[in-house]
């Protein structure tokens, strides 16, 4: 068996598994093990005795097989395909490869209708054929068809993926019951030829699969006072096809055999959780101490058993009665809620307790079922224990998680405080947070899954919707600041559609603003910051209006967006052609006629040449020195009035050099109102009053 | 801004080895042992690599990337226990006697051969070392140099460093927002091998973010690796979404990076707020999480976890491909987390398991126990009663069936006067049904008997 050890990897025997039963007359006698019941030991003397029940060799196969089914299922709920097939007269197959008939349910169901083995018809001529080679037979056909895996990667080859290969590697476990050694030999050797027989078939066939390697498992049974005449066999290769292995055993024991292999066949590994303190059934007031057997992959324990060997030889033990190895853990009683942060997790894997019905396994599933969670603890040689494991549910499954033990390359990181961006301290951490907020993440319902196509990239796109605009610092923003003013603009406008009445409130933002202004009402800041202060009414605004500019040209994602945008540029004037007086009667207007705006396309688009600057909207920090205080009354000076020339702006520069005169050299002798920028900035009135010298 | 530095361990070996200097970023330490070195009896590569498997193991675990550096004069060794020897015996391997290669680790492995290149003994081993490089898994080498002279060994080593040593850069990005980052540790390629496939992914140097999960519906997934994510000190800007973005940059050149927003930093402060991790893409159906973390000394920063490859990496969370948020999707398509698979497991299913003589006696004996409380447990008996039989059907077990019929008819006889008069009938009733549908429909459902005292 000199396979690779990634072809091991990639085709193991357990992907495919098939039970073959011997259902023949044999297997109706009693195992001879009575089952014991204390409690009707303690009746009273009129109390007639239950003659003794014992289970039959068919009882005992088939609670064995049902055992080991429970077990992969548990662990592999897709993938690790098992069929069963029970033989007497005729081979009777109770379910296909099909993932829908992969269940406990549907198997045990078959076991029901297939009943108890037949009584031996001495009358029948011919006389039946009693063997459980009609289902071996039966099994290497079935080990032929393709499983939906194999059949998928079959197509993947005939469409010519040269990289890949099939190799069809499975397994039969068949628990009869044999005379002999010899007996047992001739029944290994038929199955060789039978297998053989398959291939030279399959080779001519599309329908078979050939079947590359068989591992035959079989348990030899009996009752338990009787001495078996065949002996073990260990693994043997009988054929380049074909290992083969005997296990003798006593009916009430081929579960004990069964979980030793199963170990084996699957890779597993045995973890017993000591100390889990539970309340005495009996006595509620106090508790002890119980142990709880799981099985899990092996690989869970990679990292603590070939890591210190001191410390793994102390907590490795052969269970008792059985041949397997077990570690044995501490339970470490849960202190907080582990859930609520990432744990470092090297692995996990299902978990299934050997003892299902066990009180304390039904104690420690409910406890896990029920959203908690358990750290295992494992002692160290060199004194002190370290947490090795987490057993946690998630969707009503118990998985083992493998927790890094191991020292860390990340000692002694740097905080990201230290790095690029790290000094930065205005970032928007709340409006990222919303941002977080509106991009959660929800799975579909099942029902709903197969149909729909990959939603991931349609995620991406929202993202790159929803960051269209968006500054990281709030120093490197006005309207993000300005949300009562401007809400629910952003929101509105980074959706992919928007409803008619989501433009009516868009517009009814942009003409609330522009009402505002033309009543010189300043723009309040909530939380105003130190960079913030001293800034003027007419710079606000003409901030807030470039950069809502730049927020909606850069939202143009349908035609409803674009009419909000189209809204923003015809009511605020950038451009210097447009001289209305009287913005606010227009936006006045339009309120009362909002469905019927008809955009202008035409002025639109000069509108558009005109803002199509490359010039950005700039921070409120670096904000040029105050511009001109007639940019409010003549509109035509603003930075957006292209093309300026040097004149213009030498002309505009130099009007902002007449200024009036201090009011104290003026001759009407008004009253002169001192620091009128103070009392605005303090105002949170309605009105912005005095912020012209009288 | 401080790096991570990475750290050496030396091993010298003959028939045995030995760890002549442990993990360590003491460069100086490694240097004077260099200088220690002794000669001993015979080269034992097999042994070397058993010390290196144990020495990382216990050190670091099994998670953590390793470069593994075999320095050799070209020579496999001579008599038992050479690397011929180690290949020839490969199939015959005992769990008690591995080949120490693939390591139980990710790790690279580059094998320095000071050798002239036409060194008859290494012309021969040549295929050898090769052989234990493809076995390890990971794109290591079989260096030589060009002559034995200490310029072209310098420079092959030289040479060897810069390939090992290249970090990790990429872009993080969340739609227009994004900032250069370097990971540490570097990704190594992961292979996964699955049944029928066997696949190695590469990380992507664009990591994308596609959504945002609460911590505490991720639970703690299995990690492939673990990066830290450091925004890149580059020349560059950082953060250029749109040409529209203010430029603070441009009136201080000379400021320092730390003053100058970035994205990383904001998705930090966040995500540790919020309590959330964003899901990212690492490649073609690969996903990652990226989320606060602070080790014990309360210096946090942005972790990058890299789960399995494909989309079903979290059983709970369902199929990563095909999460969505609830905008996109109608009313009764949305679904929660944890995602529950379709079937139950055996645990949660309270099925039937008489293999341990315990489990029969207590499921008995629960029937027993509803029995005597009869009528007001009839529900109760019945119930267990059927999942009884059930049981007992597909198992072939009619013994068992025949048996509890004989046990409730002692009970009936054995029932205190103070008992209610409808337990006897229905006792009476179960026997009696139990013994004549043992060749019924398995799905054959036994029903209370109708008296006077329940027909209500």
């Amino acid at each position: 068996m000199a396979f690779s050890y990634t072809n091991s990897k990639m085709f193991p025997a357990n992907h495919k598994t098939i039970f073959v039963l011997d259902h023949t007359p044999y297997f109706g006698i009693s195992c001879e093990s009575p089952i014991e019941f204390e409690f009707l030991k303690s009746r009273t003397p009129g109390f007639i005795p239950l003659s003794p029940i014992s289970k039959s060799l068919w009882t005992c196969s088939v609670e064995s097989a049902i055992e080991y089914c429970r077990i992969v299922w548990d662990l592999f709920p897709q993938g690790k395909l098992i069929r069963f097939f029970a033989s007497d007269a005729v081979a009777h197959i109770m379910n296909t490869w099909s993932p829908g008939q992969q269940n406990l349910n549907h198997v045990m169901n078959g076991m029901s209708l297939i009943g108890v083995p037949p009584s031996p018809n001495l009358r029948s001529q011919p006389p039946q054929d009693f063997t459980v080679v009609h289902g071996l037979r039966a099994a290497i056909d079935a080990l032929g068809e393709c499983t939906d895996l194999q059949l998928e990667n079959r197509k993947a080859i005939a469409l010519g993926d040269g990289s890949l290969k099939l190799l069809n590697k499975c397994r039969i476990i068949c628990i009869t019951s044999a005379r002999d050694n010899d007996s047992m030999k001739r029944l290994q050797e038929i199955f060789n030829n039978c297998l053989h027989a398959h291939n030279k078939v399959a080779a001519g066939s599309d329908r078979f699969l050939p079947i590359d390697h068989c591992h035959l498992v079989i348990i030899h049974t009996f009752p338990v006072n009787i001495e078996s005449q065949v002996t073990p066999q260990p693994p043997r290769n009988l054929s380049s096809l074909l290992t083969t292995e005997v296990h003798p055993i006593k009916a009430p024991l081929i579960s004990n055999k069964l979980s030793s292999l199963i170990l084996e066949h699957y890779d597993l590994a045995s973890t017993t959780v000591t100390g889990i303190p539970m309340k005495e059934e009996q006595n509620a007031s106090s508790s002890a101490n119980y142990d709880v057997e799981i099985y899990h992959s092996k690989d869970a324990h990679t990292a603590i058993l070939k890591g210190n060997a001191s410390d793994s030889s102390a907590i490795r033990t052969i269970k008792e009665g059985m041949e397997y190895e077990t570690v044995t853990l501490k339970w470490c009683t849960p202190r907080g809620c582990t859930s609520s942060e990432l744990q470092n997790c090297t692995s996990m894997y299902r978990i299934t307790p050997v003892e299902v019905n066990s009180r304390p396994s039904l104690c420690l599933i409910n406890f896990l079922l029920n959203g908690r969670s358990v750290m295992l603890e494992m002692p160290r040689k060199a004194g002190g224990k370290i947490t090795s494991h987490l057993l946690a549910s998630h969707g009503g499954e118990i998985f083992i998680h493998t927790l890094c033990t191991a020292r860390s390359v990340l000692e002694d990181p740097p905080s990201i405080s230290e790095g690029c961006g790290g000094r930065v301290t205005d970032y928007r951490i709340t409006d990222f947070g919303l941002l977080i907020q509106q991009n959660r993440l929800v799975p579909l319902k099942s029902n709903y899954n197969s149909d729909v196509p990959n939603s991931i990239q349609k995620m991406k796109a929202r993202l790159s919707r929803h960051t269209k605009y968006w500054p990281l610092t709030i120093s490197s923003t006005l309207i993000f600041n300005l949300k009562n003013y401007i809400d629910p603009i952003p929101s509105i406008i980074t959706k992919e559609k928007i409803t008619d009445d989501e433009v009516v409130q868009c517009k009814q933002v942009i003409y609330n603003l522009i009402s505002l202004e033309a009543k010189h009402e300043p723009l309040h800041l909530p939380n105003v910051g130190q960079r913030t202060k001293g800034q003027k009414r007419e710079e606000q605004y003409k901030i807030m209006w470039n950069e809502l500019e730049t927020l909606l040209k850069n939202n143009c994602h349908s035609d409803n967006h674009k009419a909000v945008y189209t809204c923003l540029v015809e009511c605020h004037k950038f451009s210097p052609d447009d001289n209305d007086k009287v913005e606010l009667d227009q936006a006045l207007r339009e309120l009362d006629q909002l469905a019927k705006i008809e955009p202008d396309m035409q002025r639109a688009s000069v509108i558009r040449a005109t803002t199509d600057s490359p010039m950005s909207p700039p921070p409120l920090t670096s904000i040029a020195p105050p511009l001109s205080r007639t940019v409010l009354t003549n509109r035509s000076g603003g930075i957006y009035s292209t093309p300026r020339s040097l004149y213009d702006i030498f002309t505009s520069q130099d009007k902002v050099k007449h200024r009036p005169d201090f009011a104290g050299r003026t001759e009407d002798n008004s009253v002169a109102k001192l620091y009128p920028n103070l009392k605005t900035e303090n105002d949170r009135g309605p009105r912005g009053e005095g912020m012209e010298v009288e | 801004m401080k790096t991570i530095s990475k750290y050496i361990l030396l091993i010298a070996f003959s028939s045995l080895y030995e760890e002549k200097c442990p993990f360590t970023r003491d460069y100086n330490a490694i240097k004077v042992e260099l200088q220690k070195l002794d000669d001993f009896d015979k080269t034992c590569i097999e042994t070397a690599l058993h010390g290196v498997n144990q020495l990382v193991l216990s050190e670091w675990g099994n998670n953590t990337a390793c470069q593994i550096i075999l320095v050799t004069d070209g020579n496999t060794g001579v008599g038992p226990m050479t690397l011929g020897e180690s290949f020839a015996t490969l199939n015959h391997r005992t769990s008690s006697n591995p080949f120490p290669l693939p390591f139980a680790f990710p790790a690279k492995l580059h094998v320095v051969c000071i050798a002239p290149p036409d060194d008859s003994s290494l012309i021969k081993s040549k295929s050898l070392y090769q052989r234990l490089v493809d076995i390890s898994g990971y794109d290591g080498s079989v260096l030589i140099p060009d002559n034995l002279s200490e310029n072209s060994v310098v420079s092959m080593f030289q040479k060897l460093a810069e390939d090992m040593y290249t970090s990790f850069r990429g872009v993080l990005k969340c739609g227009n927002l994004e900032s250069r980052i370097v990971l540490s540790p570097a990704p190594v390629p992961y292979t996964k091998v699955t049944d029928f496939d066997c696949q190695t992914n590469v990380l992507s140097e664009l990591i994308e973010v596609c959504g945002f999960i609460p911590i505490s519906d991720v639970g703690s997934p299995m990690a492939v690796s673990r990066h830290l994510i450091l925004p890149a000190t580059s020349n560059n800007k950082e953060n250029i979404p749109l040409n529209a973005e203010i430029d603070l940059t441009t009136d201080d050149d000379s400021a320092d990076e730390g003053k100058i927003p970035s994205f990383c930093v904001l998705l930090h402060g966040a995500l540790k707020v919020e309590n959330m991790a964003a899901l990212v893409t690492l490649g073609e159906s690969w996903y990652g999480f990226i989320y606060s973390w602070a080790d014990s000394k309360k210096k946090s920063n942005l972790m990058l976890t890299a789960l399995t490859p494909g989309a079903d990496a979290i059983p709970w969370l369902g199929d990563l491909n095909r999460l969505d948020t609830p905008d996109n999707l109608s009313q009764e398509q949305v679904g929660s987390f944890p995602v529950r698979p379709s079937e139950k497991r055996s645990y949660s299913q309270n099925g039937v398991v008489w293999i341990r003589q315990a489990g029969l006696q207590s499921d008995i004996q629960k029937i027993l126990r509803h029995a005597r409380k009869l009528p007001e447990k009839t529900q109760q008996f019945y119930k267990e009663l059927n999942r009884l039989r059930k049981a007992a059907m597909s198992l072939g077990f009619f013994d068992l069936l025949t048996g509890l019929a004989y046990i409730f008819e002692q009970e009936c006889t054995q029932l205190p006067g103070s008992a209610h008069p409808d337990c006897a009938l229905q006792l009476t009733h179960a026997a009696d049904v139990l013994r004549k549908t043992q060749n019924k429909d398995f799905k054959y459902v036994i029903v209370p008997l109708q008296t006077n005292y329940n027909s209500t």
